[in-house]
């Protein structure tokens, strides 16, 4: 879809946006009502027991760990903790759920009431057209000179749950439900600890649905409460949206969109759903209520099914359990726990080692990439900070994505790029040089100083040694001596050219520059 | 082997008799087993014989004894369990069609814990489909007939529980009580039956009806007895996270402490309810009288938010067994219509075919109950409800150590009598507040009926998890009563 498209859509229209965000407690190594491990995949039906299996006279037992990560969690997103809440059962009946009702929560949840502020820079900033202007007393605080701006996603609140398990449906197309002959059920995943997290109606673009999910992200995996992995699903993101009539008060009819598994999904499946709303109600039409699915090859949402079925989840109040109790003191303990949040560690970088904004939160996101930046900073030290930054943002980073791996995996370690840093900055290789280390080093996983001395780069910086070179370079090139010598300046590249090829790249080019400047004068 | 009759010998007996070598374990479990040849065909108190794990457990003592170690406290003693309980090796029916054939998968907290005291696993016990019912007439299998009058019902849903015991085939037996479903069968069966407080014992491996309401209790002929099984079962459970840390009391060894000084309550207005029986009005009044005669406080007491009990439970139970039987859907295991057209069929088809009317009334019931736009109206109502009852209990154990009402306003009634479902539920009028409020309470016999000659059972009620109180009054009731209730078909064996 154009993006002008959407453009002249939320110029009539604004978007109405809020996120339904599930998580699973990865860092939880058992499920949420019994003990058995809790990972991806597998040989279906192999990591399950009684419990999770819903068989006749199996009782729960609540996962105290995972409610801790959950309070953590909304902690870290400004939510007040509930000191007294409860599970509830939500009930209906599917085949991926043992007991036919799913063990969540309903009205007391563990938090309530929490933010998360997100900021628009760069293309996105197109998305909000009403950022101009006279800004409302709340709402979007300008950020910087290009429009990029700060916004405040409200939390309503956090809940726990237990996952489901999963269908296989055989027979049918891309093994959806549509055609299939039977299907196969594979509880693994089944009782697995479940965040959910909704927000407030307060997201009104794509580009704000995007960085919240991905401020989000980083704030889980920053706590380690999850892997966050949306292609395997431990994150999934739903959007509720509806269109109104710019000044219009009133709510338009929302769809959920379901299936978004990037945060690039993320976007494209809102921004689409937006231009399909208005095009609906251009066309004097009524949006239905109804879930959608988004499939990212075609670049569309569908519905799921043409009829939606009204659910009566008959929530009533667990009697497995016994309510939870939390004192402040026992909050306030879990607080002292908190790690350092993105956004701290970004302003942190930026503070203390002058990095710019944009760099200090490509660091600062990523809680691996944090700790990464921050071993190498420290052995090599806070001056030479943004070298190190540089490189990870540039020939590390190119070298992640070429290879699919997460920084933790990387061959060049923290520690090897910090020595390679250092080699530049006492001039023993040149940054070109550097360059070709870096690959080697990603290639073998040899420390840097070693392949220095394998290969023989070391820089020579040695100007007495230069001279010689530098004079063998003019003695036999008279014609081009006598043109520089002429006022042709431009000349003093091509002998520091002949220079370098002549100490096979290895003089220090801030000498030889000299050297050559001067015997030329 | 004829030494051993296991209608006439407590449990204890039976322990002392392995224990000082009169008789091995094996010979009590050949005991048993002839004893059920003899009369279950008659009175039909199991669904399926567990030889095996009989033979077992009693080879397991037997060994114990031959290599001098001290035996557990009820080595060798045979037991009857409830068929809602998990056992391995055993199938788990809730004597119900949508169960049939369904293989236990682990074992039920509460039958471990017996078997691993010593105690000899002879079977498991007929109940009402999935422990709905009073009767034991809701069995899919076919009803349990009472020993006292084959004519009668046992009570239910635990009626094969009882029966098992007051016909001699076991000494012990387990059950559970959601409403009154230990404790109603074992006053119409003459039995001493123990619903312990909630939380108490675990709850894990029974198959869950109200899991808010659900304890499993023992049935035995002496409240020695029901003490020496609950001293095996109780305590608390790392798999049951509604049982209680309380540490386990050392009931057997409450039960001489007499009745001196007991606070003892009459509940005033429970026992002038309309329809309770003249002589079971008149039996509880005589238990007073034998309290005080042991120099017990005697005073009485109301408890006037029990009246909405009935009710209460009538929303609450089913609310609660609605969403617990959500899981019998025939995708996993029970039954399963062979020819369903999608899942919907195979969801409808598979439930109106496997459960019993009973357990489809409660079931609606209890998905009305719960619906949208009807959950204010009655299931908070009844939780209100079942606040002020437990605040008259609460209340009234401030000044009383035990209650006493009857167990039951009648005696055993006969097979069909009592075919609309309320009058069946009016059954258990004295026993549904008790699991409302989570006390403990035991039903004791206290005579027999001068028309029918069918046993009279009285009910004690306690604080919670006080048990030792409880069990102490109980014993010296029973001890000053002297009477031993062994029901005709016991004492004539074929």
């Amino acid at each position: 879809m154009p993006k002008d498209r959407l453009t002249e859509v939320l110029e009539r229209y604004e978007a109405v946006i809020g996120l339904e965000i599930h998580t699973e407690i990865t860092a939880s190594n058992t499920k949420m009502f019994c003990g058995c491990p809790v990972a991806f995949g597998g040989e279906p039906n192999t990591r399950v027991c009684p419990v999770c299996l819903g068989l006749p006279g199996a009782l729960p037992v609540p996962n105290e760990a995972a409610i801790e990560w959950t309070v953590l969690a909304g902690l870290a997103t400004e939510c007040d903790i509930a000191l007294w809440s409860q599970f509830h059962r939500k009930q209906y009946f599917y085949p991926d759920m043992p007991k036919d009702y799913q063990i969540s929560q309903y009205d007391l949840p563990f938090c309530s009431g929490g933010f998360v502020d997100v900021e628009v820079d760069g293309d996105g900033v197109g998305e909000r057209l009403d950022l101009g202007g006279a800004l409302p007393f709340v709402g979007p605080e300008a950020v910087a000179e290009d429009g990029g701006y700060r916004t405040r996603i409200g939390i309503t609140r956090i809940h726990l749950e237990e996952d489901t398990g999963k269908m296989v449906h055989v027979g049918g197309s891309e093994g959806r439900i549509a055609g299939a002959t039977h299907s196969l059920v594979d509880f693994n995943r089944a009782g697995t600890p479940l965040m959910e997290l909704v927000t407030e109606p307060d997201i009104r673009t794509p580009e704000e649905a995007r960085r919240f999910a991905q401020k989000l992200r980083a704030i889980w995996l920053a706590l380690g409460v999850s892997d966050c992995n949306m292609e395997e699903g431990s994150m999934r993101v739903d959007a509720n949206v509806s269109v109104r009539l710019r000044g219009s008060a009133e709510l338009g009819v929302k769809s959920e969109v379901k299936n978004m598994n990037s945060f690039k999904s993320l976007h494209d499946a809102i921004a689409y759903e937006i231009v399909r709303h208005a095009e609906v109600l251009d066309s004097g039409g009524v949006v239905v209520q109804e879930t959608r699915h988004w499939d990212a090859g075609a670049k569309r949402t569908s519905g799921l099914r043409s009829k939606e079925e009204a659910h009566d989840y008959r929530y009533f109040p667990e009697p497995d359990m016994v309510p939870f109790t939390f004192d402040p003191a026992r909050v306030a303990e879990l607080a002292d726990r908190l790690p350092e949040l993105p956004d701290a560690r970004r302003d942190r970088y930026m503070a203390d080692y002058g990095l710019p904004k944009r760099d200090a939160s490509l660091l600062a996101d990523d809680r691996e990439t944090g700790c990464y930046f921050e071993e190498a900073v420290g052995l090599v030290g806070d001056t030479d900070a943004r070298q190190i930054a540089n490189w990870m943002l540039g020939d590390l980073a190119a070298l992640l994505n070429a290879e699919g791996i997460a920084i933790g995996q990387a061959r060049v370690t923290a520690a090897m790029l910090a020595e390679l840093v250092g080699l530049v900055e006492d001039g023993t290789i040149s940054g070109k040089q550097a360059k070709e280390v870096f690959a080697e080093a990603a290639r073998t996983g040899d420390a840097p100083g070693a392949i220095v001395e394998d290969r023989g780069m070391r820089q020579v910086s040695d100007a007495g040694a230069i001279e010689a070179v530098v004079q063998g370079v003019l003695d036999a090139h008279p014609d081009e001596v006598a043109t520089y010598r002429g006022g042709k300046t431009g000349l003093l590249g091509f002998f520091v050219g002949q220079v370098m090829r002549e100490m096979r790249g290895q003089g220090n080019p801030a000498v030889v520059n000299e050297v050559v400047r001067r015997l030329l004068g | 082997m004829s030494a051993i009759d296991l209608s006439v010998l407590t449990a204890r007996q039976v322990r002392d008799g392995v224990a000082s070598g009169t008789f091995s374990a094996r010979e009590v479990a050949d005991a048993a087993y002839a004893r059920i040849e003899a009369v279950d065909d008659d009175v039909h108190a199991f669904l399926e014989l567990s030889q095996d794990l009989a033979y077992e457990a009693a080879d397991r003592v037997d060994a114990m004894r031959a290599a001098g170690d001290e035996l557990p406290p009820l080595a060798g003693v045979p037991a009857g369990i409830k068929d809602n309980m998990n056992l391995v090796g055993t199938h788990t029916t809730c004597s119900s069609r949508m169960l049939e054939g369904y293989e236990s998968v682990y074992d039920c907290t509460a039958v471990r814990r017996l078997i691993d005291a010593g105690a000899l696993p002879i079977g498991k016990c007929n109940m009402d489909e999935f422990a709905f019912g009073s009767s034991t007439e809701n069995s899919a299998f076919g009803p349990t007939r009472n020993p006292w009058d084959l004519e009668r019902v046992p009570g239910g849903s635990s009626g094969g529980s009882a029966a098992c015991v007051a016909a001699g085939m076991t000494s012990i037996s387990l059950g559970s009580d959601t409403g009154g479903s230990i404790r109603q069968p074992g006053a119409l069966t003459g039995t001493v039956a123990l619903k312990p407080t909630y939380g108490r014992v675990s709850r894990y491996g029974v198959v869950a009806f109200g899991s808010s309401l659900d304890q499993i209790g023992p049935f035995g002929k002496s409240v020695d007895d029901v003490a020496l099984a609950l001293e095996a079962i109780a305590g608390a459970d790392p798999m049951d996270a509604t049982s209680a840390p309380e540490p386990v009391g050392r009931y057997t060894q409450a039960l001489d402490l007499g009745a001196e000084g007991l606070r003892v309550g009459i509940v005033r207005d429970m026992l002038d309810l309309e329809g309770c029986a003249a002589e079971v009005r008149a039996s509880v009044d005589m238990a007073a009288e034998t309290f005080a005669a042991l120099g017990a406080e005697v005073g009485e007491v109301d408890l006037p938010a029990t009246r909405h009990g009935l009710a209460a439970y009538y929303i609450i139970g089913p609310a609660e067994a609605s969403s617990n039987l959500a899981r019998f859907d025939g995708i996993r295991y029970g039954h399963r219509v062979p020819d369903a057209a999608d899942v919907i069929d195979l969801y409808t088809r598979s439930r109106a075919e496997g459960f019993g009317p009973e357990s489809i009334r409660r079931i609606m019931l209890g998905t009305y109950a719960l619906s949208a736009g009807y959950y204010d109206a009655y299931y908070g109502q009844a939780q209100k409800a079942r606040t002020r009852i437990i605040e008259d209990f609460r209340a009234a154990f401030e000044r009383f150590d035990v209650l006493l009402t009857p167990t039951t306003p009648g005696v055993a009634f006969h097979f069909g009598e009592k075919s609309d479902p309320y009058t069946m539920y009016l059954n258990d009028v004295y026993t549904i507040p008790v699991n409302l409020a989570g006390n403990c309470a035991v039903s004791v016999p206290s005579g027999l009926c001068s028309g029918s000659g069918m046993p009279i059972g009285l009910q004690i009620i306690a604080d919670h998890f006080a048990e030792e109180t409880l069990l102490r009054a109980a014993a010296a009731f029973e001890e000053a009563t002297a009477f031993e209730p062994v029901p005709p078909l016991a004492r004539i064996p074929k």
